[in-house]
């Protein structure tokens, strides 16, 4: 639509807003009429957008008529001056950035489960299934995503083993292992595999905890008859979390019978949990001996070369392009368990994305900052001052003297510009705080490191560099 | 005496300011529902629109609304009949009391139905008292986004947005007036806001640089 507007309009209206950011401030200016964009003159009609509806009333109700008598001055024919919602204007918008992080989340062969009211190809990443009893499974949880190492190759290959025998190699199979290591992964990969290899066998995965709910529902509803049937029906049940029957006794027992029932029908059962059986609390013993009956694997905490091995495969997977020094630094910063590694990739790959800039070490870390920082809190004027002082070899007592000389003054408003950016103090707050200081005094302290920031990098680097300091 | 009267500030999209200090947080609302993960964090301090921004996302996704903690005078044990049908959720405040137990079942239940939930607080989620593991792990991997202290070009709009909200006209330079001696947060414009109006139906004055002055007892300083 822009390009409707011809170039003498064009300029007419760049002097237009050169007259206005005369006449009301850099400030105003900023803020109500640079955002102000020229779409049409037509039949003595100027229209100008504007991003929000808010914005739209202030301007109109304070500026318009300035515009417009502005206008008059450049061309006799000028009318009247419209204000009007960008969006109005525009109704399609942001497209380009939505499709650019498309990649960031598969959304390969998905059904959209729910309520029905979400865009299909929207990203759901959940398949409806086919089974009720059944949570849904995750299609990217498959054997071909995980990543084999050392900590997890024994849970792996029990896992497989499970999935592709049309016979019970062993029952149950007990995964256990911190959290974010991978049991739940594992178990979706158990079921995608089985479904796919024995599309007959009816297999049912659940958390232990909507178990429980169902349990409790069927209980309400006097359905217990149903609930038992269905769940003693199936071929492969498989529970995750079970950590959390731990202490429910009704569901428990019920728990327990069921077991109890698909063991003796030589069905197959998978359970996951973050504790061996012996370690798992609030269980009867009967129960927890029954756990390890089968095959108890578990899954260690990872090394930095799984980590490392993890990252790759999902880059590549994304499809992102990452320095490799980028993944060596989440790989060694991020040791905890891999769904937070997973998370911290995302997060870095979005984020990339939306800015529209590449990855490099140091966006990472500027994204993560969150995540990084073991403790952060609060930044004061105080802490301020004295880093500043620091940095700047000066005494801190010269924060708050009334001495002029630019060795301290410079600083000093250095140390108020950053109490304005860092702290939701007032001005006259800060101004107290700076031995007494008006607000003004901060005013023109801030307009001062501003400017020197906006002609000199050098000096900007050193303000950023400071920031990041206090911040960290 | 005049009566405190509510006013309901205007939440949508278009009533919205984007600035330097939250530009990353809308962005990622916009994206939706293509985050990269099933839900996302916002923190900010105070008073920095966390809430405005889960609000603009509410109009969007249908999102219901839950508190981190359950309430003591209701049946609020039942989580999945709490969480209904929705596929998205907001909790806010998650830094103050959380219930870890409640909260990991409401997230696995959207996440089993692939849904979204939206997490606000004061401090990034590394810092919520979240003793249990498993849901410790599934908060931190989120993508998580902080919203910084307000700067001077929103601060300016939402005051202005504060006294729209109330039918009131203020001149531009009050504006400025006020913008240089106030706490720079919402909150404190909002009470700073509600005692310039509240006098100036006391004193049946129009709001000015004059009344201002009494009311923040402005001597100078």
């Amino acid at each position: 639509m822009r390009n409707t507007v011809d170039p003498t309009i064009e300029a007419q209206w760049a002097r237009i807003r050169g007259r206005l950011k005369a006449e009301l401030g850099e400030a105003a200016f900023k803020s109500w009429l640079k955002p102000l964009t020229l779409i049409t003159i037509d039949n003595g009609e100027v229209r100008l957008t504007v991003p929000t509806r808010f914005m739209r009333d202030w301007v109109r109700s304070h500026y318009a008529d300035r515009i417009c008598t502005l206008w008059q001055a450049e061309d006799k024919v000028i009318a009247r001056v419209e204000i009007v919602l960008q969006s109005d204007m525009q109704p399609v918008a942001r497209a380009s950035t939505v499709e650019s992080v498309k990649s960031a989340r598969p959304t390969a062969a998905v059904v959209p489960v729910g309520n029905g009211k979400r865009d299909g190809a929207a990203g759901a990443v959940v398949v409806a299934d086919v089974d009720a009893l059944s949570a849904p499974l995750d299609p990217r949880f498959t054997f071909d995503s995980f990543v084999v190492g050392k900590s997890n190759e024994f849970a792996a290959a029990a896992a497989r083993r499970v999935a592709e025998e049309a016979k019970v190699p062993f029952n149950p199979l007990y995964l256990y292992g911190g959290v974010g290591l991978g049991k739940t992964h594992l178990m979706h990969a158990i079921a995608w595999q089985i479904r796919k290899r024995h599309p007959q066998r009816r297999v049912v995965y659940l958390t232990a905890e909507k178990f429980m709910y169902q349990f409790i529902r069927a209980l309400r509803f006097k359905d217990i008859m149903s609930f038992k049937e269905q769940f003693r029906s199936v071929d492969v049940l498989m529970i995750d979390d079970v950590q959390f029957i731990s202490g429910k006794d009704s569901t428990q027992e019920e728990f327990f019978h069921t077991f109890n029932a698909l063991v003796d029908q030589n069905k197959q059962i998978v359970l996951s949990a973050d504790k061996s059986p012996s370690d798992l609390e609030g269980l009867e013993d009967r129960v927890r001996s029954r756990l390890g009956w089968g095959l108890v694997a578990d899954i260690h905490a990872t090394t930095y070369e799984l980590r490392l091995g993890i990252l790759q495969s999902k880059a590549e997977r994304m499809g992102a392009l990452i320095p490799p020094k980028v993944l060596e630094f989440l790989a060694h910063k991020i040791t905890s368990n891999v769904r937070e590694l997973e998370g911290a990739l995302n997060r870095i790959v979005a984020h990339s994305n939306l800015v529209g800039r590449p990855i490099t070490l140091e966006s990472a870390q500027e994204v993560l900052h969150d995540l990084l920082r073991a403790n952060d809190r609060r930044v004061t004027i105080e802490e301020i001052q004295k880093r500043v002082a620091e940095h700047f070899s000066i005494r801190l007592a010269d924060m708050h003297s009334p001495r002029r000389a630019r060795a301290v003054a410079r600083p000093r408003q250095v140390a108020m510009y950053l109490a304005k950016q860092l702290t939701a103090r007032s001005l006259p707050e800060i101004g107290r705080k700076f031995g007494g200081r008006d607000h003004t005094t901060v005013m023109h302290a801030v307009r001062k490191i501003e400017e020197l920031r906006a002609t000199d990098s050098g000096f900007s680097e050193d303000i950023d560099l400071l920031r990041r300091m206090i911040e960290a | 005496m005049p009566l405190a009267l509510g006013h309901r500030p205007a939440l949508g999209r278009d009533d919205f300011l984007v600035a330097p200090s939250n530009q990353a947080a809308v962005a990622w609302l916009d994206l939706w529902p293509r985050w990269p993960g099933p839900g996302l964090v916002i923190f900010g301090p105070p008073g920095c629109g966390k809430t405005h921004l889960a609000e603009v996302w509410r109009g969007r996704s249908q999102a219901i609304r839950l508190a981190a903690t359950a309430r003591h005078d209701r049946a609020d044990g039942d989580v999945p009949s709490l969480l209904g049908a929705a596929t998205a959720l907001i909790v806010e405040d998650c830094d103050r009391a959380l219930d870890d137990h409640r909260l990991l079942h409401l997230f696995n239940l959207l996440t089993g139905r692939g849904g979204y939930v939206l997490l606000t607080a004061a401090a990034p989620a590394t810092r919520w008292a979240v003793s249990l593991p498993d849901l410790r792990s599934r908060l931190l991997a989120l993508p998580a986004v902080e919203v910084g202290p307000p700067d001077d070009t929103l601060l300016e709009a939402v005051l202005v947005k504060m006294f729209a909200d109330r039918q009131l006209r203020v001149a531009p330079d009050l504006v400025t007036y006020l913008l240089s001696r106030l706490e720079r947060s919402f909150a404190g414009m909002g009470r700073a806001v509600d005692a310039l109006d509240a006098a100036a139906l006391a004193a049946r004055r129009p709001i000015t640089i004059p009344l201002a002055r009494e009311v923040l007892h402005d001597d100078g300083h």
